[in-house]
């Protein structure tokens, strides 16, 4: 009887996984991880359903409480880099990385599909994909990125 | 007065100097610096003096002070103590008698001078330095503060830093006495080994009390290193010889002194003519005891101080530069008083007059040099730094004064009969004529009797020449210049150095007083010097006599043969080509090895370390590629490599 249960937990970790991979909001990359936690509590629960053990019970209360908490910081965390850069684009934080292999964001410009600009409001969406409309894989953009690789 | 105060002497030299530096942090306050170098060495001049005039030593003719343990390893002391013996208050009392008038002069010189206080601490610090290599009863102290001086005279000839020339002749001051304190060192440690392998037989223990000078000039000791190890002995009294060669500016090492009078005008007749520079001499009369065991050092000594001597003077004759005439007669009389020190080769028993000649040559010099350079240093003052004699002349309408103490110095250096330099330089020119009477050398020294006599005239006659070039004749002076008389600051220790150019020689030689005080009351039977030789005296008298007559009469009569710039006088006024000489073999080949040994490091050693480098590097690029720095990209990875972990675990 356990099949369901684990397939749905299953789904809804690939959701979450895709997401985490794709998306480049950072609220949304925060959803995606809450939705892989949840998907994982379930299966605790359903293998403590399974085997008459409380343990994945406790567990999964464990889990809810560290997500709790995390969304807390994470939250607060959301808010401080959009105070930051007025953008929510994940792409925008990649100071960590190797400064030859960076590709960052062309913020200036236009060809970006940027998040539609507006006067005192607060963060939105940004489009979904990697690579939007194979925009880094032009070369014909004169973009920071492009300049970098060149 | 209790020996402990003898500390007074090197001590508040020492703080003028610790006050002086921290004075140099204010602009304001600097300008009050030459008041603790004034009580400084107002207080050391003061103390040396009293224990010069009441000094009572231990039946060993000498006094140690105790002061304190340097270091201590196990059986071996390292002590730094105070030896006071009459040679030793003879210099310290010549150095900071001299010291003090020349900081009393010197804030009118260097009055306004951005590094006024820094002049001074340095100046503090030198007497400091000179006070303790002088009063120290150990060879291995004295070579510490031997360096030391060596510093303060690199930080004052380069005192005015910003001018490449006194920047390139402090490094050469520098360089030429580190090829001599290298082998002083030598010389040192060689002597230490011999000490310390005779030291069961004489009864000391190890460390740096093996190199007391009380130990090592004890009668016992000197015989049974002389019949021990007479070669290791002759080294080591070379390798100390060297030491003081170059600190006194014999031929070779000769050449940094003219160059270190890019140095302010005050250092130059303190450091530079009047004391450290006879502290070679110093040290040879304080080894002599030993140094009397190796004749060949000796004879050595007397020939290049004799050869410095004339050399140095035919030089001086043919010089433009005020200064630089006055160093090369430097120079030219520490000549002298090597020549002096050298006699003691003929016989040992002239040792003992031998060092009277020296050191009685060396006090009075300290007062008529220093005056001389003074005078200079007035003069520049007046001509805007200008210091080259075919600028000007007739000063003598514009600074009567100067004139005068100039005359004054420059008389006693000739050799003016009855003057300081008249009664010291024929000490010399007796004990030489002594050592000639000797069978061993006899021609040698009758050889250098006569470079001596022909120095003498020399020395009247370059002496006279710049006097007469400088402040006779038709006044000339250049056209931005207002040349007026100095301060009475600056004129009053002048003219206490003048009292002791005209009179000293006469009340300390011919009374017999310095040879009655270094040879200590004991020996009495011994009398004093070399006796007067009356007719050398005459001969002597005749001979500066001669070159004052010969200088006034040249620069009179314009001789042209001095002004020529071809053969002899060209050969002089280039100091024959000395400097070249060593900067093609030794300069120029030293740069050239130091350049192979560049190209070899940045080409061999180099190409070796940047290939090494470049590996890591080489291995990191494949990587590199991977830290985008996106978090999707590292997520991706993640997820992966998850997986890939998680399949090799279901299928093992």
């Amino acid at each position: 009887m356990n099949q369901p249960v684990l397939a749905l937990s299953a789904v809804l970790f690939a959701l979450g996984l895709f997401g985490l991979t794709t998306r480049r909001n950072v609220i949304l990359l925060f959803l995606s991880m809450e939705l892989m936690l949840v998907s994982v509590s379930l299966n605790f629960a359903a293998f403590a359903f399974a085997h008459q053990d409380l343990g994945g019970q406790v567990f999964v209360l464990m889990i809810l409480t560290v997500a709790a908490c995390e969304a807390a910081l994470a939250l607060a965390l959301v808010v401080q880099l959009y105070r930051m850069r007025h953008s929510l684009d994940v792409q925008l934080w990649q100071s960590l990385g190797d400064p030859e292999s960076i590709r960052p964001a062309p913020i200036e410009d236009s060809t970006w599909p940027r998040e539609p600009s507006k006067e005192n409001d607060g963060p939105s969406l940004a489009p979904a994909g990697r690579d939007p409309a194979g925009y880094l894989a032009s070369e014909s953009i004169d973009s920071p990125a492009a300049a970098h690789r060149g | 007065m209790n020996p402990s105060a003898a500390w007074l002497i090197p001590i508040a030299p020492m703080i003028a100097c610790i006050v002086g530096a921290a004075l140099a942090a204010s602009r304001q306050a600097g300008r009050w610096a030459h008041g603790p170098t004034w009580i400084g060495l107002g207080i050391a001049a003061v103390v040396s003096l009293v224990f010069l005039a009441t000094g009572r030593f231990d039946p060993q003719g000498s006094l140690l002070v105790d002061g304190f343990q340097w270091l201590s390893v196990a059986e071996a002391h390292f002590p730094v103590q105070l030896l006071l013996d009459p040679l030793s208050l003879t210099q310290v009392s010549v150095v900071t008698f001299v010291s003090l008038l020349v900081a009393i002069y010197s804030p009118g010189y260097m009055h306004g001078d951005p590094g006024y206080a820094r002049y001074f601490a340095i100046f503090s610090g030198f007497v400091f330095a000179m006070t303790m290599l002088v009063l120290s009863s150990n060879l291995l102290v004295l070579y510490g503060f031997w360096e030391l001086v060596g510093l303060c005279s690199y930080l004052l000839i380069g005192f005015w830093y910003q001018r490449p020339s006194a920047s390139r002749a402090a490094k050469k001051a520098f360089l030429v006495n580190r090829i001599a304190d290298g082998c002083f060192l030598m010389g040192i440690l060689i002597l230490w080994m011999l000490m310390s392998r005779i030291s069961a037989q004489v009864g000391a223990a190890g460390g740096a009390g093996l190199l007391d000078f009380r130990r090592l000039t004890d009668p016992q000791t000197v015989q049974l290193l002389a019949k021990s190890y007479p070669e290791w002995l002759g080294w080591s009294m070379m390798l100390i010889l060297i030491g003081a060669l170059g600190k006194s500016a014999q031929l070779p090492l000769h050449v940094w002194l003219p160059d270190a009078m890019e140095g302010p005008t005050p250092v130059s007749a303190l450091i530079h003519a009047a004391t450290m520079v006879t502290a070679g001499v110093y040290l040879v009369c304080r080894m002599m005891p030993l140094m009397v065991m190796a004749p060949g050092v000796l004879m050595t000594a007397a020939w290049l101080g004799g050869i410095t001597a004339l050399l140095a003077a035919l030089i001086a004759l043919f010089q433009d530069d005020l200064k630089k005439v006055l160093a090369y007669s430097t120079v030219s009389q520490l000549g002298y008083m090597f020549l002096g020190l050298g006699v003691a080769a003929a016989a040992p028993e002239l040792a003992g007059v031998a060092v009277l000649a020296a050191m009685f040559h060396l006090a009075t010099h300290a007062f008529f040099k220093a005056l001389l350079f003074l005078a200079a240093g007035n003069v520049m003052h007046a001509m805007n730094d200008r210091i080259d004699m075919r600028e000007f002349s007739g000063l003598k309408k514009y600074m009567p004064k100067t004139r005068w103490l100039f005359a004054a110095g420059a008389a006693a250096l000739a050799g003016i009969p009855l003057l300081s330099g008249f009664w010291s330089k024929d000490e010399i020119l007796a004990v030489v004529l002594k050592a000639a009477g000797h069978r061993s050398h006899a021609e040698s020294f009758w050889l250098l009797l006569v470079i001596g006599l022909i120095t003498a005239f020399l020395t009247s006659l370059y002496t006279f020449r710049a006097y007469a070039r400088t402040f006779e004749g038709d006044s000339k002076i250049p056209e931005d210049c207002h040349p007026h008389e100095s301060t009475a600051l600056m004129l009053v220790p002048m003219a206490v150095l003048a009292v002791g150019a005209l009179l000293l020689g006469g009340i300390l030689g011919p009374t017999g007083w310095l040879a009655g005080y270094l040879e200590g009351p004991h020996e009495e039977g011994h009398s004093h010097a070399a006796g007067h030789s009356y007719g050398l005296m005459v001969v002597s008298a005749l001979v500066s006599l001669a070159g004052a007559a010969v200088a006034f009469a040249s620069v009179k009569g314009g001789w042209k043969w001095f002004e020529s710039t071809s053969g002899f006088p060209q050969l002089a006024r280039q100091k024959f080509y000395i400097d070249e000489l060593y900067d093609w073999t030794l300069v120029r080949p030293g740069l050239a090895l130091g350049s192979a040994v560049a190209w070899f490091d940045q080409n061999v050693v180099g190409w070796l370390s940047r290939s090494m480098a470049a590996v890591p590097p080489f291995f990191g690029q494949l990587l590199r590629s991977s830290q985008t720095g996106r978090i999707t990209d590292y997520v991706t990875v993640m997820a992966v490599g998850l997986v890939v972990l998680l399949t090799l675990a279901l299928w093992r």
